[in-house]
Formats: C-alpha cells, structure tokens, sequence
C-alpha cells in the first residue's frame, strides 16, 4: 500500500476526533492525537508530564522571545518538538491518521497527505457536546466556545494560514448536514479516488 | 513640541512591536527609522542637518573612524557604523571558525580532558562560556557549548537543564567583563572612546570577582541534580573524540591563528590606535581570503538581520536624541538622585537590570548612552563610572529572565530540542538569584571603588 497521512483538523463538537477514528480503523493506520507528544517523550527518554502542559498551547508573544529562529516559548517549543516528529514519520514513509498539530501545515510538503477540516452546524455541534459531556445548552456553548478559540490560537499562533480556512485544507466537510457515518463514507470516497 | 511627541510615540511603539515580534525585529526598527526620518526630523523638525548628523554615514570616510578613534572622548550620535562594522567583522570570523569545527573540538577537548566526570565538565563549561564570552558573541558559544552539553548528557546520563543555565548566565557574565563581548558594551565604548583594557580593568574585574561567586552558587545550587548522572565506563568510548569534530585540519589552524590576531589587536588597539572598525574589517577580510571557496558560504551565514536591526535602532534613537528627549530624561534622573552620585549610579545599574531582564538590552543601551552623557555633564559625576554602571546593570540583567538575553534564548531552545523544557518558574529559581548576587557584587564594587 502507497503512504497515506490523513490530517484531521476540527471544530469542537463537530465529531472530527470520530471522523478521524474511523478513517484510522477503515485504513487501518495508526491514530495520533494526545498520544503524539507521549511518544515523542518516550523517544527522547523524558518525561511525559513535563511536556504535557504545552500540547496545542499557543505561544504567549509577551513572555517569549525568537532569537535567529530559536524560542524561549515552551508552547513553541513542545510543538516543534511534535512538527519534527510528524515530519520525520512522514519522510520514513509511515501512513497515519493525525488529529489537529497544524498537521495540515507542518506537512503539507508530503504527496501523501490528504488534510481535511471538519466543521458543523452550531446547534448540532451542541447537541453532541450535551449528549456527550452530559451539559446543558448553555454550558455546552461556553465549552465550544472555550475549545474552539484554544484551537484557533495554538494553530495561528505557529502557522502562517487561518485555522479552519478552507484554503488550507484539501476538504473541508460539515459533518452536521450527514452524520459522522455518512461523512466518513464521502471522505473514503474522495481519498480513493485521489490515491487512484 | 510636535517632533518631541512623534519621536516619544515613534520609540514606545517600536519597543511595544518588537515584544510582540509581530514581525521580525530588524523590519521593525528600520520601519520604525523612516517615520523618525520623515515625520520627526521632516515633518517636525524640517532639519537636514539633523537627518545628516543621524544617517552619520560622513563618519566613516574619516581618519578617526579607522584610526586613533580610541582617543575620541565625545559621545558620537546617530547610527553607530563602528560597531555595525565592528559587529560584522566579527560574524564573518566566528563563522569561519565554527565552519571548522573549532567550537565543538575545544568543547569536546576540555570534557576529555577532566575525564568525562560530571561535576568538572559542568565547573569547566562555566569557566570556557565565560572566556569565549569575553571575544565573542554569546549566541556562538551557547550554541556550540549548549549542543556538546545536550550530547554528554545523554551519554553521561544527567539532566542538562542546570548545566546549560550555568553556562548561559557565565556567557552574559564573560559578555560584561570586555568591550567586544556584548553589543551594549561595544556601542559603549565606541560612543565614549573607551579601549578594551578600560573595559578589562574595570568591568572585567568586576565581573572576575563575580564569577568566583557564580561558580560557587551554581555548584551548591546543581550538585545534587548534577551528581544523579551514572555512566557506565564502556558507554565513554561510544563518545566521538575531539578531533573528529575538525572538518578542515588547515582551516582550523588558520582559524586559530586568526583568533589569536583579532584577541591581540583588541587587546592592543589603545596602544597601537586601530579602531574596532578596523579591526572587525581586517579579521573579517583575512577570514574570507583564507577561506577559499567557503569565503561564499561565510558571507551569507552572516546575520545580516542583527544589522540592519541596529542601523534602523541608531535612527529611532538618534529622533530621541536631537529632540532633546534625553536630556529631559537625564535631568529626571538627576532631580530624583538630588545630585547625590551613589543614588545616581545605582539608579543606572538597577534600572538598567530589571528593564534588560524583560526588554533587548542593546536598544535600551543605545537609549542610555546620550542619557548618561548628559547627566555626566550636568551632574558633574564621572562618566566613565555612569559608563561601568550602564555596562554592569545591562549585560548583567538579561540573565534573570528568559527573555533578557539572546543567549539565555539559544539556550533554552537548545535544551528543548532533546525534550527538556526550561519554563518561566523554573528558569528564574535558579538564574534570577545569580542576577541578584552579581548585581549586588557589581554595586557594591562600583561604590568602593569610584565612589
């Protein structure tokens, strides 16, 4: 099988972990989200829990300086630390299914990688968000909101493109219109289609 | 009134840009240089002169400027070319020299040479970062020292974290103690026509003392974590010898010589009246001439950022300058010392430490050369003194935080790259009380001496 990298970028609540999930079992390639920069310690035999903090933070221009292209960010620091991980699976060949990491930026110089971006509609994605952190509506907004505006500054804080612009990602799908199901069945299609 | 206010505003709002690096510094200072020159010396002050004196481009084509410029005792304004020119030159060597392998090899060398034990090689480390530190620019000898650290760690099986913090606080403190070793020293000493052995003799002896101080603090401060490190005697001969680190055997020699030269002619240029321009342009000119087909290579490995960084700050700062800002600011300083010099003279180390712990110390030094100028002059307290506090307080300061200093920068992405994260809290427990000792130590020594 030719290498496959599947990014996944997502809004809070609109099922893009599950969409990605899927996409790692149908293929059967491994899924890297929160477990990436746990991989990333083990590799470089440090530990977990002092990296942790700073996975998908964004970096605080305040308190961090850039001198010749180095950082005293953490935030900065932990993500290119995950960026040069995925960039060193990719060009060892590996296939896998990755979850947000500005992995749509980081490689997108891969012929492998198909990026996707998955949005939803705001009451659905609040529906979803109920249903599985057991909220109600208002409180749901506030988690979607909070999550939402996280991703978006971690992502433009390292990444010269707009978080969620579809000119950034190959495809960009609103998992509201047909379900988690039925959209992976439209993205399997498509990724087919472009590996023909 | 007007060009006071545009060049206050045109000021604030480049040092507000460059902490925020929205864009790249050097963008920032030259943009920041053009409105200085359009809007406060045009617009305001509608004065050719001013602009003229500013862009200082006359100084070069002048026998002082490569010659007897040490002899010069008035305070030059606008764009500083001695140090640009100074700065440049000594990129190109230093690129030259790492291009070699002489970095890595003299690292590699001294771990050898105290048999590859932990505590020596972190003792040693402190000692070469300071030297190094003293002829050339901290980033280098962070960014070579901080990698061999990185790889001993991983092989003598200890945390490198302390050990690179050391390093970098020594490579700020070796910066102190000469006038090439940090920019806000050389835009010291070429502004005031000071040599390298006023630097020695003065800031050089303070930051001697200091350093004893240093290497005792960081040794009871990191000896535990320091003593955790157990390798095993055969995992020794996987580690690369220092030769190996020598790309060009000629080259290295000719590096070193090179080296020498420039260390002699820096050490001498009081004596034999070469400017820092001339030096910087002559070492620069025979790296390139040695370097053979790498010449090219060299030349485009130079900063030229840092430069064009420092040309556009000149010009912002220069707007301060002849609107009178400055003095305005000296005289402040003066009226809440009451004229007293020991307040005066701690006002200038303090302040300067704590904003060089949060902001770039060099435009702050640019900033405070025509301020202690003044102030020398309507004071009537000694300059050069004001000068060694300025020095002191702004090479000094950038080690507390980690954004003081370039090198403190280098040094924490060093770390992180084997997956060592310094963060803010655990940076300044260690580094901000060695700020405090030496600062304390400088102080103290500034007073009993001077005063």
């Amino acid at each position: 099988m030719s290498q496959l990298i599947i990014s996944v970028g997502r809004e809070f609540g609109s099922g893009g972990h599950e969409i990605a999930d899927k996409l790692a079992k149908h293929y059967e390639l491994p899924l890297y989200d929160h477990n990436l920069l746990r991989e990333v310690a083990a590799s470089m035999n440090v530990n977990h829990d002092e990296l942790q903090p700073y996975d998908e933070a964004k970096k605080n221009r305040f308190f961090s300086r850039t001198v010749r292209g180095m950082s005293s960010s953490a935030a900065h620091n932990v993500a290119q630390l995950q960026f040069d991980y995925l960039k060193k699976k990719a060009s060892n060949g590996e296939s896998f299914v990755v979850v947000g990491r500005c992995s749509e930026t980081v490689l997108k110089d891969s012929p492998a990688l198909v990026s996707l971006f998955i949005l939803g509609d705001k009451d659905a994605k609040a529906e979803r968000v109920m249903k599985l952190y057991n909220k109600d509506k208002k409180d749901a907004l506030e988690l979607m909101e909070e999550h939402d505006k996280y991703r978006k500054e971690y992502h433009n804080s390292h990444c010269p493109g707009k978080w969620g612009d579809s000119r950034n990602y190959e495809l960009s799908i609103n998992s509201s219109k047909l379900g988690v199901d039925e959209t992976v069945k439209i993205i399997t299609a498509y990724i087919d289609a472009r590996r023909k | 009134m007007l060009p006071q206010i545009l060049a206050v505003v045109i000021f604030v709002a480049m040092f507000i840009l460059i902490v925020t690096e929205i864009v790249e510094r050097h963008i920032i200072t030259l943009g920041c240089a053009v409105l200085t020159l359009l809007l406060v010396f045009g617009l305001g002050m509608q004065s050719m002169d001013a602009i003229v004196q500013t862009l200082n481009v006359h100084s070069i084509f002048t026998l002082d400027f490569w010659y007897a410029a040490g002899e010069t005792s008035e305070a030059s304004s606008g764009i500083n070319w001695e140090t640009i020119i100074f700065i440049a030159g000594m990129m190109i060597m230093v690129e030259g020299m790492a291009h070699v392998g002489f970095f890595r090899w003299l690292c590699m060398r001294i771990a050898k040479m105290v048999k590859y034990k932990v505590i020596p090689i972190f003792m040693t480390f402190m000692i070469l970062s300071f030297i190094l530190a003293m002829f050339i620019d901290s980033i280098t000898v962070i960014l070579f020292l901080a990698a061999v650290t990185v790889e001993l760690s991983q092989l003598l099986k200890f945390n490198p974290v302390s050990m690179i913090l050391a390093e970098v606080f020594c490579a700020n403190l070796g910066g102190s103690a000469t006038m090439c070793g940090d920019p806000p020293n050389i835009i010291i000493g070429t502004s005031f026509g000071y040599s390298f052995a006023d630097f020695v003799l003065n800031t050089g002896v303070i930051a001697l003392v200091a350093l004893i101080f240093v290497l005792i603090y960081f040794y009871v401060a990191c000896r535990k974590e320091l003593t955790a490190g157990n390798a095993k005697l055969e995992e020794l001969s996987s580690l690369p010898s220092p030769e190996s680190a020598i790309t060009n055997k000629g080259g290295f020699i000719v590096s070193c010589i090179i080296f020498l030269a420039a260390v002699v002619l820096l050490i001498t240029h009081a004596q034999t009246g070469l400017s820092v321009a001339f030096i910087g342009t002559f070492i620069s000119i025979i790296t390139l001439i040695t370097s053979g087909k790498a010449a090219l290579s060299l030349l485009k490995k130079v900063d030229y950022k840092t430069l064009l960084f420092f040309v556009g700050l000149f010009v912002v700062v220069g707007g301060l300058e002849e609107t009178g800002i400055l003095e305005i600011l000296a005289d402040f300083i003066g009226d809440i010392s009451g004229g007293n010099a020991k307040i005066m003279i701690a006002i200038i180390i303090w302040v300067s430490a704590i904003a060089s712990a949060f902001i770039d110390n060099i435009p702050f030094a640019a900033t405070m050369i025509p301020v202690i100028s003044n102030l020398a002059a309507t004071q009537g307290v000694n300059l050069e003194v004001l000068s060694w506090a300025l020095a002191a307080g702004t090479d000094i300061g950038g080690s507390a935080t980690p954004i003081g200093a370039s090198a403190n920068v280098v040094g924490i992405a060093t770390a992180a790259k084997s997956g060592h994260i310094i963060r803010w809290g655990k940076y300044c427990k260690l580094m901000a009380p060695a700020t405090i000792i030496v600062l304390i130590i400088s102080t103290v020594m500034i007073f009993a001496r001077y005063l």
